[in-house]
């Protein structure tokens, strides 16, 4: 049992990576661990020729995987959009994981990211002391991608201030980083490229500028589908997680998770799942992420403080912590949600006692 | 109701999909050397090309091609130059021209690829299907049996018409199978979701089509086999047997005719069954008995949007407009790359149209990306799938409006056909096309506003068109708002050519041979049907605005006659304003009002006569109806400017103001309209408003009656003399306990004010208590600096534009 608290993709995986090198036979990229067929069937799970079972690290359509693989394979940017918890980070993670072993190459954006934190930093005490020199210069993961010819993830990459944001254009559209300082460059070796993911809702808060958008080809991730696809989603992800915390609860009913589901769903899409009643949405996403956090949540007070089981008791908190991110405006919205629907449904009577105790 | 079309074709096709030419020697005379069955897809550009290329190497002396017989006549018209597809063979029964069957062509269809080979090549050339005169009863029993659920609202019924073996219409949705889906059998075999993409992949973007042939045909014998095994309602299976042995018939013919290498293009799923052409005996018997119906055949423009199958047209295909561009690449032999990166280039043209940002830098990607992939999906050459994905992640940065505009101007295309002024036509369409010429307003796919103005002798004109059009009930334009804020002599259009449109135009031909003469007959029939006054004097308008005086004529005759036995007065005093309008205003549109005139004077008449009656024993629903008709109709009698009119009507409000017991509102408004004509003095309203406060009224009619007297009149109370004086003596004449009485009553009206508005009065009432006399609103003068005021005048009427006079 590793004593990480939470492992890479390519070390969680690493079986699989390596069972897929071992049967992949078609043509690999430069640089590519694997081809873009097993790179694809890496995400999206299936049955290898000898038997194995790759578990699908995405659960949605085939075609956006597709379409992901082929424009890394053509050298393009990739720019995944969605609402938060679609699973951005998660594709961008198991896609560089698959395609170049090594996830870690990683820059947050944030709104205080600096040029330095894209292209390199100087170790101050050794530039005062020996001058500029190789030395004495720190590579960003931008540029370390570059020079070892693998993929650098750019996370938010809408929060980045806009000028900042511009020298990624450079790396991207002539594939060189220079550095003036020691009159040289770093030129970027194949397989080199850059994942970037942006949220939806921070569009407005540093838009691209049409030069950096034209590099990239973006990938609008949905929410899932279908009641089913999330409450796998989420079983698969609790299962995963819950192995990785350690928790001693036993797995969750599928029909408290399913629970979860439909209420997240409800509110997030304003009408209930029969398509009869009308409700608020509140301020939040709601997004698969956090049904998935919930669930965990019900399930460490399960195992730590309840009985083992997953019980209503035990999701509750979660759930009114997860919808009522405004507390007055989403008050309100779960109030009605709880008196209206969750109090009249069949069977969700403990879930109601459950959220009022809460004083939700 | 839903026009019972019948539109030919249906989704399985099933020939569609194969794509077999093969040669053999049928036994039935030494002296015919080869019969050529080349099994097409409805509308495939690879299954167009392939007939193309196999005609040109066949080189054969007679061609038969699956469809309908009736249309021999207009065959020819096919060559024309002025013929441009897509356009489809309309069939329809003379004598009910709503029972009517399309047959749609596009440049793509293998079908019109052999016409076109046979009539520019001088090869004999026939339809070889079951003619419709001898089953377009049955069809359209049939549309109307199951069609319909399937047609959708447009009321088009996609009936299997001219292939497949599910001779039932509909009925495929419902239950797919073998029989119903041949295709989407082969391909679920080969591993394929559905039916579409695999023909797509594996024949529509073959670039060699050697080969191809045998491993299909065998597949069709062995579907067929199998198919046989599934139960087939009796009448499909009679139908299928017929067609089938019409066909062997025609074949027959050619070969008794001296054809020596024929070729057959039709649904290969009867391939088969055309090979053997022994049993004359049996197949003569069967077509022994027909019955038989008088149709009659024309060319008619078709539109791509008609073409696609969303449109619900059975034997559609998903991308008209990508369709058309494989074949024009193909026919100008460029390379498979070249297509794919021709369709790019033209969504980033589009999209540049559309002001959204394109350029060839995006293209190339867009094109890499697909061909990636392509190669991802081991395909040989990027498909419409991985052009649309690449499109969508390259040109629309994560919204779904780039790739909307795309699916409708390219994928599915907006193109429409035109046919040949030689036409065969109905009458009707024979004068549309004229009229459509003369004032410049093409049919056109794509809807387009036209914003007319109606001084203008050609916008007149047409409007007068679409205003008949639309009386008989051919939907070519709306009318989006006529008048607005431009005046009234505006209209806005909005027109869109549908397909069907030739066939509402077909059947519209029962009342007339120009539009003009069936608008007028159409209309005339429609008020002789008509009982109720408002319809009537609603297809007086219609009527009006569609220039027809001998309906007008005949509409005022019938407005004339409802109009007397009418007991309703509402309606009557409803019917006024749009005739008065007319009579005032009707020369914008120079239509003769003096019929109009006469019809009026009855109205007014019987208004006056009926009002008083009229408004006895109103509630007070029926009173806020009352009072608005009131003052509409005196609106009206007061834009008419005569006389007589203005004495009856005010007669008839005299007897209303004097009522008892009548309803307050009316009342008040009643003798306002006397007070504001001049027919009441300011003493005589004063003394009513007196009476009906009085102590020993009805408070609720008596805070009615104030409101008929002032509501809406807040503003004017401030500033019109006589009005206010007559409140303001009154009030003021009061003693003090009876004004406490009243007060309740009079803030009843008084409080629906506006909060300005009250505010003045208040002020006014407070000047005029502290002894301003009457007549102090007219002393102005005198009192500012002229000099002062001309300077600040001439900026205004600089700012104005005003020239300086």
């Amino acid at each position: 049992m590793t004593r990480l608290l939470r492992e890479h993709a390519e070390q969680q995986y690493a079986a699989e990576l390596a069972t897929l090198a071992q049967v992949d036979d078609r043509p690999r990229p430069p640089n590519w661990k694997l081809s873009p067929w097993a790179v694809a069937t890496y995400l999206l799970g299936g049955t290898l020729a000898d038997g194995t079972v790759v578990t699908p690290k995405y659960v949605g359509h085939r075609r956006l995987i597709e379409i992901a693989v082929a424009t890394l394979a053509t050298d393009r940017g990739l720019l995944l959009l969605g609402v938060p918890g679609t699973a951005k980070s998660r594709v961008s993670e198991h896609l560089t994981a698959a395609i170049s072993g090594d996830s870690t190459l990683l820059v947050q954006g944030t709104a205080g990211t600096s040029e330095e934190a894209i292209r390199y930093g100087w170790n101050y005490a050794r530039l005062l002391a020996d001058g500029p020199s190789p030395a004495a210069l720190v590579a960003s993961p931008v540029m370390r991608a570059m020079s070892e010819g693998k993929i650098a993830r750019v996370e938010e990459l809408t929060r980045i201030p806009a000028d900042v944001q511009d020298t990624l254009i450079t790396i991207m559209s002539e594939k060189t980083l220079p550095v003036p300082e020691l009159n040289t460059e770093v030129q970027a070796v194949k397989g080199f490229n850059i994942i970037a993911t942006a949220n939806d809702r921070d569009r407005g808060v540093n838009e691209l500028s049409s030069a950096l958008k034209r590099r990239f080809n973006t990938m609008v991730l949905p929410l899932p589908e279908t009641i089913d696809d999330e409450v796998a989603i989420v079983q698969r992800r609790v299962a995963d997680l819950g192995r990785a915390l350690e928790l001693p609860a036993e797995p969750p009913a599928l029909e408290e998770i399913r629970r979860i589901v439909t209420v997240f769903r409800e509110l997030r899409a304003g009408v209930t799942i029969d398509g009869a009643t009308r409700i608020k949405s509140p301020s939040g996403t709601l997004s698969t992420a956090e049904a998935i956090s919930v669930v965990n949540n019900g399930l460490a007070l399960a195992a730590h403080f309840g009985d083992g089981r997953l019980r209503a008791a035990d999701v509750a908190s979660g759930l009114v912590g997860a919808i009522v991110k405004d507390p007055v405006q989403d008050r309100v919205v779960w109030l009605e949600y709880l008196e209206t629907v969750v109090k009249e449904r069949n069977g969700w009577k403990d879930l109601y006692r459950a959220c009022r105790e809460m004083g939700g | 109701m839903p026009s019972r079309l019948v539109l030919t074709g249906d989704a399985f096709y099933f020939a569609q999909w194969t794509h077999s030419v093969y040669a053999m020697k049928p036994d039935l005379d030494a002296a015919i050397p080869e019969l050529h069955i080349l099994g097409v897809r409805h509308h495939g550009p690879g299954s167009a090309r392939s007939v193309r290329r196999a005609l040109e190497r066949l080189k054969p002396d007679a061609i038969l091609v699956e469809g309908p017989p009736d249309a021999a006549d207009v065959l020819p018209l096919a060559a024309h130059e002025q013929m441009r597809p897509p356009v489809a063979l309309l069939i329809y029964a003379h004598d009910a021209p709503r029972n009517a069957v399309f047959y749609p062509f596009a440049i793509f269809s293998p079908e019109w690829q052999a016409l076109a080979y046979a009539l520019t090549h001088d090869v004999p050339v026939r339809f070889m299907d079951l003619p419709l005169r001898h089953q377009l009863g049955d069809l359209v029993r049939a549309a109307g049996d199951s069609g319909e659920h399937e047609a959708g609202d447009d009321g088009i019924a996609a009936v299997a018409a001219r292939d497949a073996p599910p001779e039932s219409p509909g009925s495929h949705m419902l239950f797919p199978s073998l029989r119903s889906d041949p295709i989407g059998a082969l391909a679920a075999a080969a591993g394929y979701s559905d039916g579409e993409r695999w023909w797509e992949h594996m024949v529509e973007q073959r670039r060699d089509d050697a080969g191809l042939f045998a491993g299909i045909l065998e597949a069709m014998t062995v579907l067929r086999a199998a198919a046989a095994r599934e139960p087939l309602a009796p009448s499909m299976q009679r139908r299928e047997a017929l067609r089938e042995a019409w066909m062997r018939r025609t074949i027959r013919q050619a070969v008794h005719g001296g054809a020596r290498r024929i070729a057959v293009v039709c649904g290969a799923w009867h391939g088969p069954a055309l090979a053997d052409l022994s049993g004359e005996a049996d197949d003569e018997r069967l077509l022994a008995d027909l019955p038989i119906f008088d149709v009659r055949t024309t060319w008619a423009p078709w539109t791509y949007g008609r073409l696609a199958s969303r449109s619900g047209y059975g034997a559609g295909v998903e991308s008209p407009g990508w369709y058309e561009h494989l074949w024009h690449t193909s026919a100008a032999s460029l390379s498979p790359s070249e297509t794919a990166v021709r369709w790019m280039t033209r969504i980033a043209r589009l999209l540049r149209e559309a002001d959204l940002e394109a350029s060839s830098a995006h293209v190339i990607e867009a094109v890499r990306l697909a061909e990636a992939l392509a190669a991802l999906r081991d395909r040989p050459l990027p498909g419409l799938p991985e052009l649309t994905e690449a499109a969508e992640a390259i040109f629309c940065f994560g919204s779904d409006l780039p790739l909307r505009l795309i699916n409708e101007r390219l994928v599915i295309g907006v193109a429409m056909g035109t046919v040949p002024g030689d036409t065969p036509l109905a009458p009707l369409q024979r004068d549309l096309a004229q009229e459509q010429k003369r004032l410049r307003l093409p049919a056109e796919a794509g809807s387009r506003e036209y914003d007319l103005d109606l001084r203008k002798p050609t916008d007149l004109d047409r409007s007068r068109l679409l205003h008949r059009l639309t009386l008989l009930g051919v939907a070519w334009g709306q009318l989006q708002r006529s008048g607005g804020g431009k005046g009234t002599f505006h209209e806005v259009w909005r027109l869109e050519w549908q397909p069907e449109l030739a066939v509402a135009l077909i059947e519209a031909g029962i009342w007339g041979n120009t539009i003009a003469d069936a608008a007028t007959a159409c209309a005339c029939d429609m008020a002789d049907r008509a009982e109720e006054l408002s319809v009537l004097t609603g297809l007086l308008n219609q009527a009006f605005l569609a220039d027809l005086p001998d309906a007008v004529t005949h509409l005022m005759a019938r407005i004339e006659c409802e109009a007397a036995v009418a007991s309703d007065i509402a309606h009557l005093m409803g019917a006024l304003p749009p005739l008065a309008g007319v009579l005032r205003y009707g020369n914008v549109r120079k239509t003769d009002a003096g019929v109009v005139a006469h019809v009026v004077d009855g109205l007014v008449a019987r208004i006056a006569i009926g009002l008083p009656v009229a408004c006895a024993g109103l509630n007070d629903d029926a009173a806020a109806t009352m009072y608005r008709l009131i003052i509409d109709a005196g609106g009206a009698i007061g834009v008419l400017q005569r006389a007589e009119y203005q004495a009856a009507w005010h007669d008839s409000l005299k007897r209303v103001a004097d009522m008892r017991g009548g309803h307050g509102l009316v009342m008040g408004r009643a003798t306002r309209m006397l007070l504001d004509a001049g027919m009441f003095d300011a003493a005589e309203v004063a003394r009513r408003l007196g009476l009906v406060l009085s102590r020993a009224g009805d408070p609720v009619q008596a805070a009615a009656w104030v409101e008929g007297l002032l509501r809406d009149s807040g503003a004017l109370l401030v500033h019109d003399d006589g009005l206010w004086h007559i409140i303001n003596n009154w009030a003021m004449a009061l003693p003090a306990e009876t004004f406490i009485a009243v007060l309740p009553l009079l803030r009843r009206t008084f409080a629906t004010f506006a909060v300005p508005e009250r505010r003045s009065l208040g002020e006014r009432a407070r000047r005029s208590n502290e002894g301003s006399r009457p007549g102090d609103a007219h002393r102005t003068g005198g009192d500012f600096d002229e000099p002062r005021a001309a300077m600040a005048l001439q900026v205004v009427t600089q700012l104005l534009g005003i020239a300086q006079l």
